[in-house]
């Protein structure tokens, strides 16, 4: 498995990929909200995909390269990143790194994209403090055209 | 701790998988088991490198992957299914559609299930493998009661053969927001329109108002072969209502989920009924 960039090799392939990440590796930038999927807090990319890591065994991606919040700046900031900050897109910044992959995810894909594919991309990530407007206007800031 | 296995191959797959629990995309699984069910061993039917390929089309149908995660089917279909397209597009968040597999949406045999119905009017047939070979099932005849599918020990969803619309489709469900909302109410349809607005062919399939996923075929006798007239449409949507078999639950009430069927299929005849209309495949929750 590779994950930001390097080499790991997990042990415990039967657990949560959320655990070996937080717990392993110590990547405590992937947060754990609800552990089933419904809020996106451990949202990583695996392969590029945005999913949930508490809903992923270790053991289903060990071929897999992964990014976690820690790996997506390079030399500089992420246009996502960046895109966040311009928005004060963030409060208690908990759903924060899941956000901020979530649309690194989708500016990767490239396209212009409407108010609602905007929103539809986002669903899978609650803010549990409500802050939606300015999540959707960072969103905004970094993907319309 | 839990025993996982990742076989790599079908036959690798067939040797092991009465063996344990399977496990697709684990979007429903893994909460299940955070809940409290216990499973010894999981043995992986996602990781196949000989499974079938996420689409293959043909002339009169397309084959698609039940193993393989729902964004990556859609991306591959390309719109070639509009319904089974829909469905997708508000199934649950791309978090979760970037594991979840159409497979693990038919085995676990919810009665909401939203990738099912699209299958159904489709007369979809899926390719069941297991430790004895292969065989095939229509998609209506797989689920047997909430959570209860017919699948024998050890036994997974391959692939599914979905014949392509001759005509046009479309799937719409009432959840409580637009993303990641289990549905109130599903509905699939299709049907083919002649040119003086005669529909034939009409297939309608609905969700979480049964104990499995229901063909409506009342609601299909009064629409086939009528033009979608007024009285059509009111003889249809009564003829839904006394299809359906709904409950009250936490989501709403049975007497919502009969109104609301009948305003799905309202909504789907008067939009997608007459020659010139578009082509249907009309999501949205």
């Amino acid at each position: 498995m590779i994950v930001n960039g390097k080499t790991v090799e997990p042990t415990d392939l039967s657990g949560r990929l959320l655990d070996f990440i937080r717990d392993t590796l110590g990547l405590t930038g992937t947060k754990e909200g609800c552990g089933m999927g419904e809020c996106g807090a451990c949202t990583v990319l695996v392969d590029g995909e945005p999913v949930c890591s508490c809903l992923v065994l270790t053991g289903q991606v060990k071929d897999a390269s992964i990014t976690s919040i820690e790996g997506l700046a390079k030399q500089e900031l992420h246009k996502a990143q960046r895109s966040v900050i311009a928005a004060h897109a963030a409060q208690c910044g908990y759903c924060t790194p899941g956000v901020v992959l979530s649309l690194a995810a989708m500016l990767a894909k490239g396209a212009n994209l409407t108010e609602d594919q905007v929103r539809g991309v986002l669903v899978g990530n609650l803010c549990r403090c409500t802050g939606f407007g300015d999540i959707f206007e960072a969103a905004r800031e970094a993907a319309l055209p | 701790m839990i025993d996982l296995l990742v076989p790599k191959s079908v036959a690798e797959l067939r040797e092991v998988s009465g063996e344990g629990r399977l496990i697709a995309g684990g979007t429903d699984l893994l909460v299940q088991m955070r809940a409290g069910r216990h499973e010894e061993r999981l043995i992986d039917v996602s990781s196949l490198d000989d499974g079938p390929p996420a689409v293959c089309a043909e002339d009169d149908s397309i084959e698609i992957s039940a193993l393989r995660p729902i964004s990556r089917i859609v991306t591959a279909l390309s719109g070639a299914l509009p319904a089974v397209s829909a469905a997708a597009a508000v199934f649950a968040s791309l978090q979760v559609r970037n594991r979840a597999t159409i497979g693990g949406n038919l085995a676990n045999a919810s009665p909401a299930a939203d990738m099912v119905p699209p299958l159904v009017v489709a007369s979809a047939v899926a390719t069941i493998e297991g430790p004895e070979g292969s065989r095939q099932e229509p998609v209506l005849e797989l689920a047997s009661g909430p959570g209860r599918n017919t699948l024998r020990v050890g036994e997974w969803i391959s692939s599914l053969r979905v014949p392509r619309p001759a005509g046009r489709e479309g799937f719409r469900k009432l959840g409580g927001r637009f993303g990641m909302a289990i549905s109130i109410v599903n509905l699939a349809w299709r049907w083919s329109i002649d040119e003086d607005g005669v529909l034939f062919g009409v297939r309608l399939a609905a969700g979480a108002v049964a104990p499995t996923v229901i063909r409506c075929e009342r609601a299909e006798q009064e629409i086939e072969g009528n033009r979608a007239t007024e009285g059509v449409l009111r003889r249809s949507v009564a003829a839904i209502k006394a299809d359906i078999s709904p409950i009250d639950d936490v989501r709403a009430t049975a007497w919502y989920r009969r109104e609301a069927i009948g305003g799905l299929l309202e909504e789907a005849l008067l939009a997608h009924a007459s020659p010139e209309d578009g082509d249907g495949g009309i999501g949205g929750a």
